[in-house]
C-alpha cells in the first residue's frame, strides 16, 4: 500500500465510505418499498447527493447541531441517527425515531445533535441560528449547521438568518444543497441574483462552492468553514452542487428533466464511485474492502426493514403523548 | 465587414475556499454584468456593431440584458448587438473550451475574457491565432492585467478595427505545457505549474505551503499575488522576456524564521489575497524556453495557474516545457498609449503641437 495522500487516515476514509453506502442503500431500499405501497406517507431521497451531508458531518461531533430538510435521510445518517431508529419511523412503527408519529420528514434525535428533517421548507435556518447562539453563549465551542434546498433558499426564512447569525457572528454554517431543482423547477427560474455566494456576500459573510459530488472537495472546504466558525470566525455559506438520482419525491415522473439526463449524471456524477476509484487508485483502500463495507451495509439495511415491519404500529393512547413538553 | 468580437464571462470564477481562508474577495454577478456592459460601450465606440458570447446559466447574460432594455426604454443606443454561439450548457470548464473553439471558427477578431487566470488558461488552450483581451474577475489572477474594464474595451476595439498596427496591437505571451507519460500535452498553464505533495484535487486552491514542493512560472512577479509572487520574489521574470524560473520548495516553512532545513531560505510570499505565508526555498533556476524538464517529485498533484487540476503517482511521468510566443493578447498599455500618441480618438484632426 502507498503512503496515504488524503486528508483523512484510512479509518475515516473507509468510516466516510460506510456512511455514504449507508445512505445510498437506505434510499434505494425506501425507493422499492414505496413503490410496493409498504410505506406510509411522503418520501424524498437523498440518493446522489450522499458525498455533501457526509462530506460536512464528518468534521462534527454530538454536540454540533445540525438543521434539516424534507429530504433529510442523509443528514439523520451521517449524524449518527441510529438506521434501525430511522427506518422503523419512515414505516411508521412505534419502535421509531420518532415513535413512528412524524415520518420521513420528522426524523430527530437530539442525543446526536440531529435537531430534525422539517416539512416546512427554510424553517431549519431560524432553528439553527438559536442552536448555535446557545452554543455561543454556553462557550462549548458548539458549531451549527443548517442545510437548504436550491428552491427553499428563496424562503424569507432563510435569508432573515443569514443576516441574524452575521450580526450575532453566530457559529453556523449554511449550507445550500444545489441540485438545480425545486420539485419541477430548474433553478434559473426562479432564483434572482443567481449566486448563493453573492447572497452570503450581500450579508457580510463568506461564501463558497464546491462541487458537491466530489467527497474531497466538500470536506476540504467544509472543514475550513466549520474550523472558523468553531474558533469564533463566524457565519459562513457553502454551496454544494450536486445531483439527485431519484425524483422530487417518490412518484414523480421527472417529465421536466432533458432527455438521457439521470443516465448522464448517473454514469459521470455518481459520488460513490468517484470517491471509491479515487481511494482505490491511490493505493489506500483495496476493492474488496469497500465489497465487505457493501455486504455489512446491506445486511444492516435489510435488517432494519425486517425489524420494522416486525414492530408495533403506535396506539390511538400514544396521539396524546410527546405533544407539550414542559421547561 | 465590420469586425465581431468574442466575449467569455464566466459566472463561477471567484467562488472557492480562498474566501473563507483569506479574504478573498468575491465579485458579484451583477458586477460582472456591469464590467460587460462597460466593455460592450468601449466596443461600440469604436465602432464595433457585433459580439458573440458564450452561453452561460450563472446569470451574467440575464443581468446584461436588463441593462440592454433599460438602455433602450430611455432612448440609448450605447451597445453592440449581443449573439450567442448555439451549444448546450454543462456549467463546466468545458464550455469555455467549446464556445472559444466555435468563435474561432466563426473568425472573430478578438476575445474579451472575463474570470481568474483558470478561465483565461480554458480560451488559450482554444484560441489558436485569436488575441486574447483579458479582465480579472477571478482570485489571485496573475495573468489578466488589473486595469478599469472600459479601457480594455477601448483597446480591444481600437486593434480590431485596424487602427493600431498589428505589431502594437498585439503581444505574444508564454506558456508552460504538461506532458503526462510522454503522450500528446496534458495540459497547460498560463503563469505557473505547482507540484504539490496532496494527491487529490478538493477544493482545488493552493494555500498549505508546507505541501509545495516545484514551482515553474511563466514569468516571475513581484507585484502580483499567488506562485508568480514566490518566484518574483526571488529572481524577477518579465512577461516580456524568453523564458521563465523554476523554484524547489522544501517542507517546513510553517513559521517565520530560519528555516528548518540548513539549506533552505524561508520567503514570507503573497500567495493568497491577505495571507502571507512563509515557503521554504530550495533553490531556483531559470527555466528557457523549449527545453523539457523532469520534476524530482514523484507523486502529488499538478496545479495548475494555482488550482489543483489532476493527481499522479510514482508510475507517471512528467515533462515540463516552457513556449514563447504561444499565443496572442491585446497590448492594452501599447494600443492607449500610441491612441494618445496619434490622436485616435480625436474627432476632427488637432494640432500636433500645442504652440500658440
Ligand atoms: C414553506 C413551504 N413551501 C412549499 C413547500 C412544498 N415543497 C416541498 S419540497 C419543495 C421544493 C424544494 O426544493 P429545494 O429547496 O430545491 O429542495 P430539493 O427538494 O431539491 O432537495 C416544495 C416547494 C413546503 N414544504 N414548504
Ligand atoms: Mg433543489
Amino acid at each position: 500500500m502507498s503512503q496515504n495522500p488524503f486528508p483523512l487516515d484510512k479509518a475515516d476514509l473507509l468510516k466516510a465510505y460506510r456512511t455514504m453506502r449507508t445512505i445510498r442503500d437506505f434510499e434505494e431500499r425506501l425507493h422499492v418499498d414505496f413503490a410496493k405501497g409498504d410505506i406510509p406517507g411522503f418520501v424524498h431521497l437523498y440518493a446522489g447527493e450522499e458525498a455533501c451531508a457526509t462530506g460536512i458531518m464528518m468534521h462534527l461531533n454530538d454536540n454540533d447541531r445540525i438543521a434539516s430538510t424534507h429530504r433529510g435521510h442523509g443528514h439523520c445518517i451521517a449524524k449518527g441517527v441510529d438506521v434501525h431508529a430511522m427506518m422503523a419511523e419512515i414505516y411508521g412503527r412505534s419502535t421509531g425515531a420518532c415513535r413512528g408519529k412524524g415520518g420521513s420528514m420528522h426524523i430527530a434525535d437530539l442525543s446526536k445533535g440531529m435537531m430534525g428533517a422539517n416539512g416546512i421548507l427554510g424553517a431549519g435556518a431560524p432553528l439553527i441560528c438559536g442552536a448555535a447562539l446557545a452554543a455561543k453563549v454556553r462557550g462549548d465551542r458548539g458549531v451549527g449547521i443548517t442545510f437548504v434546498g436550491d428552491g427553499a433558499s428563496n424562503q424569507g426564512t432563510f435569508l432573515e438568518s443569514l443576516n441574524l447569525a452575521a450580526v450575532w457572528n453566530l457559529p453556523v454554517v449554511f449550507v445550500v444543497e444545489n441540485n438545480g431543482y425545486a420539485e419541477s423547477t430548474a433553478m434559473e427560474w426562479a432564483v434572482s441574483c443567481d449566486s448563493y455566494v453573492d447572497r452570503a456576500t450581500g450579508f457580510g459573510m463568506p461564501g463558497v462552492t464546491v462541487d458537491g459530488t466530489d467527497f474531497f472537495a466538500v470536506y476540504e472546504a467544509a472543514g475550513e468553514i466549520i474550523r472558523r466558525a468553531r474558533d469564533g470566525g463566524g457565519p459562513a455559506l457553502l454551496e454544494c452542487n450536486m445531483v439527485r438520482f431519484y425524483g422530487h419525491f417518490e412518484g414523480d415522473a421527472q417529465t421536466y428533466r432533458a432527455k438521457g439526463e439521470l443516465e448522464a449524471i448517473r454514469a459521470s456524477r455518481d459520488c460513490l464511485t468517484i470517491l471509491s476509484e479515487r481511494v482505490i487508485e491511490a493505493g489506500v483502500v483495496s476493492r474488496d474492502e469497500l465489497q465487505a463495507i457493501d455486504r455489512e451495509v446491506a445486511d444492516r439495511i435489510e435488517d432494519a426493514v425486517r425489524a420494522a415491519k416486525a414492530a408495533p404500529l403506535p396506539e390511538a393512547s400514544d396521539l396524546l403523548t410527546d405533544v407539550y413538553v414542559a421547561y | 465587414m465590420a469586425p465581431v468580437v468574442g466575449i467569455v464571462a464566466n459566472p463561477v470564477s471567484a467562488r472557492d475556499i480562498r474566501r473563507v481562508v483569506a479574504n478573498a474577495t468575491s465579485l458579484q454577478i451583477a458586477d460582472r454584468a456591469n464590467i460587460l456592459l462597460r466593455v460592450l460601450a468601449a466596443l461600440r465606440a469604436c465602432g464595433v456593431q457585433d459580439v458573440v458570447m458564450m452561453p452561460e446559466h450563472g446569470g451574467i447574460r440575464s443581468h446584461v440584458e436588463r441593462g440592454l432594455v433599460r438602455a433602450r426604454a430611455r432612448g440609448e443606443d450605447l451597445y453592440p448587438a449581443i449573439h450567442t454561439v448555439a451549444m448546450p450548457v454543462t456549467g463546466t470548464a468545458a464550455d469555455t473550451h467549446r464556445a472559444t473553439r466555435e468563435m474561432r471558427l466563426a473568425g472573430v477578431a478578438a476575445i474579451v475574457v472575463l474570470g481568474g487566470d483558470g478561465t483565461h488558461r480554458a480560451v488559450a488552450a482554444e484560441c489558436g491565432a485569436v488575441p486574447i483581451a483579458g479582465i480579472s474577475t477571478g482570485t489571485n489572477n496573475a495573468f489578466p492585467e488589473h486595469r478599469e474594464p472600459t479601457i480594455t474595451g477601448l483597446a480591444t476595439g481600437l486593434a480590431v478595427t485596424g487602427r493600431v498596427p498589428p505589431h502594437i496591437a498585439f503581444a505574444g505571451n508564454k506558456r508552460i505545457d504538461v506532458s503526462v507519460n510522454g503522450g500528446a500535452v496534458a495540459e497547460m498553464a498560463l503563469v505557473d505549474v505547482a507540484l504539490v505533495t496532496e494527491r487529490y484535487i478538493g477544493a482545488r486552491a493552493l494555500w498549505r505551503t508546507e505541501n509545495f514542493r516545484e514551482l515553474y512560472v511563466t514569468f516571475a512577479d513581484p507585484e502580483v499575488i499567488g506562485m508568480s509572487a514566490i518566484a518574483g520574489l526571488l529572481e524577477p521574470v518579465g512577461r516580456d522576456e524568453s523564458g521563465g524560473l523554476m523554484v524547489r520548495l522544501a517542507p517546513g516553512g510553517s513559521e517565520t524564521g530560519p528555516a528548518s532545513d540548513p539549506g533552505t531560505t524561508t520567503l514570507l510570499a503573497p500567495i493568497a489575497p491577505g495571507m502571507m505565508a512563509p515557503v521554504s526555498v530550495t533553490d531556483w533556476r531559470r527555466m528557457p524556453a523549449g527545453v523539457p524538464f523532469v520534476p524530482k517529485v514523484t507523486s502529488g498533484s499538478i496545479a495548475l495557474d494555482g488550482e489543483r487540476e489532476l493527481s499522479f503517482t510514482e508510475r507517471d511521468r512528467l515533462s515540463l516545457t516552457l513556449r514563447d510566443d504561444a499565443f496572442h493578447t491585446v497590448n492594452v498599455a501599447a494600443v492607449m498609449r500610441h491612441a494618445g500618441q496619434n490622436r485616435l480618438l480625436t474627432g476632427t484632426p488637432v494640432p500636433v503641437s500645442a504652440d500658440l
